[in-house]
């Protein structure tokens, strides 16, 4: 019997959501931190959607947040000219990290020693967590805003997609260009998986999977819309994208064929991300709202519940519970 | 064989509604939920202290100032000390309220204003008839970041 896909929608953020983050699976579960323009990042339990807190502090819209592996360590970058890092299971402020502009993306080594930064006055910035007074390693090359940022290659690369329509991977110990790609225009997201050393990036209407290592193409597939962000399963059979529609789109990565759309968002798509399981993703939308979506639609996970067709008569009342109506950011 | 009996327009309706006939219509079930995923709560920050990551993973919710190891003998001395300095803050709000309080800020401000309350985090000050350089604000909001320091007269 077909089922049809139950969303879970998280509210709370009042302002569009541009960016999310999911930790490692830590003995706690897994995490979610939202990055909103209210200013105020959140971080929810990564199943379930629950709110556990709000980092309060930044005074200006926050463009990036990141979680460390085991969730114990929230980075968020924002429109105050600051990167903040937190302490994760107390909410508190543990450091402010000045800049000279808007700060867009940041990013911790597996280990959390080292906070990569990077944002509108074009420097990618390499802070010690252990000596946090040291001035951070600066990086210079490009010519426009950092969008993101990323430690690859088990921290000894970085790899960086700006405005200037290029993505530059970067090593580490030389502070070096090492490669570069150039597009016709601008990369609208990045995402890395360590698993395989796949980068995968969208510009325009299409999701283009490289090679981390060597920037060498994999493939490209063409969505319906123009796409904000895209994510592969950690299993490399599907993977999500969203943009401009309002969809969430799901393709087969091997044969490059869409398989689902699915309707929700009351505005553009602007981050999606597969849970570090595989067995949900998350997006972030221009109408202020995170929804999780299910990867086997009708598996019992988290919220959602396996009801088998002969319990279907006995629970009916709670079967169709849909959600309370949308309140447009 | 008799002809089957045609459905009246509510008897279509309650098919639809039921979910039954679902090869004939095409409707495919919704999956079911629990419940949705719970909100912020709108009086406090959140990161629940009871919380079983908390209670693992939160020894002082501040670093002490000694070591970074916890000093057994010195924990119970600096905790007491800390909840003295809290209490101390806390009660000077208090006697603050609806007093002319002057408040020295960053970018070398100083300004005015009757205390009215703070907000739970200690983020916001809420005060009023502000004398600032450029008029006199009846209510206005004081970030606590801003505010390097306050006096008034207890």
């Amino acid at each position: 019997m077909a089922m049809r896909q139950t969303p879970l929608t998280c509210s709370g953020h009042t302002r569009p959501v541009v960016d999310l983050a999911f930790s490692g699976i830590t003995p706690y579960g897994y995490f979610l931190i939202s990055a909103c323009k209210d200013g105020k990042p959140m971080l929810r339990q990564g199943d379930t959607g629950d709110w556990i807190g709000t980092f309060l502090g930044h005074k200006g819209a926050v463009w990036g947040a990141t979680l460390n592996t085991d969730a114990t360590k929230a980075a968020t970058a924002a429109a105050d000219f600051t990167a903040k890092v937190w302490d994760a299971v107390s909410g508190d402020e543990v450091l402010t990290l000045a800049h000279k502009h808007i700060v867009k993306t940041v990013n911790f080594t597996q280990d959390s020693t080292c906070l990569l930064t990077g944002g509108n006055d074009k420097l990618l910035r390499l802070y010690d967590l252990i000596n946090p007074e040291a001035a951070p390693q600066e990086i210079a090359g490009h010519t426009s805003a950092i969008k993101k940022a990323l430690w690859c290659n088990n921290d000894k690369q970085i790899l960086s997609a700006a405005d200037d329509k290029t993505i530059r991977l970067w090593d580490r110990s030389s502070m070096e260009e090492v490669k570069q790609l150039k597009f016709d225009t601008s990369v609208s997201s990045m995402e890395y998986l360590a698993d395989g050393e796949i980068l995968v990036i969208t510009y325009g209407k299409t999701i283009g999977f490289y090679n981390a290592l060597s920037l060498d193409l994999i493939k490209t597939v063409d969505a319906p819309a123009p796409i904000n962000s895209a994510s592969l399963h950690p299993d490399k059979d599907f993977f999500v994208a969203g943009g401009e529609d309002f969809k969430l789109y799901k393709f087969d990565y091997g044969t490059k064929e869409e398989l689902e759309s699915y309707k929700g968002h009351f505005g553009p798509v602007h981050c999606v991300r597969f849970s570090p399981d595989g067995e949900l993703y998350a997006s972030g939308s221009e109408d202020g709202t995170l929804r999780l979506w299910q990867t086997a639609v009708g598996k019992t996970y988290g919220l959602w519940k396996c009801v088998l067709p002969e319990d279907l008569g006995v629970e009916n009342s709670e079967q169709l519970y849909t959600s309370p109506p949308e309140i447009k950011a | 064989m008799t002809p089957p009996k045609k459905k009246t327009l509510q008897q279509h309706a309650l098919t639809l509604l039921s979910g039954a006939n679902t090869e004939r219509f095409n409707m495919a079930t919704p999956v079911s939920v629990l419940r949705l995923p719970k909100g912020p709560d709108p009086n406090s920050r959140g990161f629940d202290p009871k919380s079983a990551r908390f209670i693992a993973l939160c020894r002082t919710s501040i670093a002490t100032s000694a070591s970074s190891e916890t000093n057994a003998e010195q924990l119970p001395r600096e905790q007491h000390a800390r909840s003295v300095l809290r209490e101390t803050f806390l009660r000077c709000l208090l006697s603050m309220t609806n007093k002319k309080v002057h408040f020295l800020m960053h970018e070398r401000v100083k300004v005015e204003a009757t205390f009215g309350a703070s907000d739970i985090d200690v983020l916001n000050f809420q005060v009023s008839d502000l004398h600032t350089p450029i008029g006199v604000q009846k209510e206005a909001l004081i970030r606590c970041q801003d505010v390097i320091s306050f006096t008034f007269d207890s």
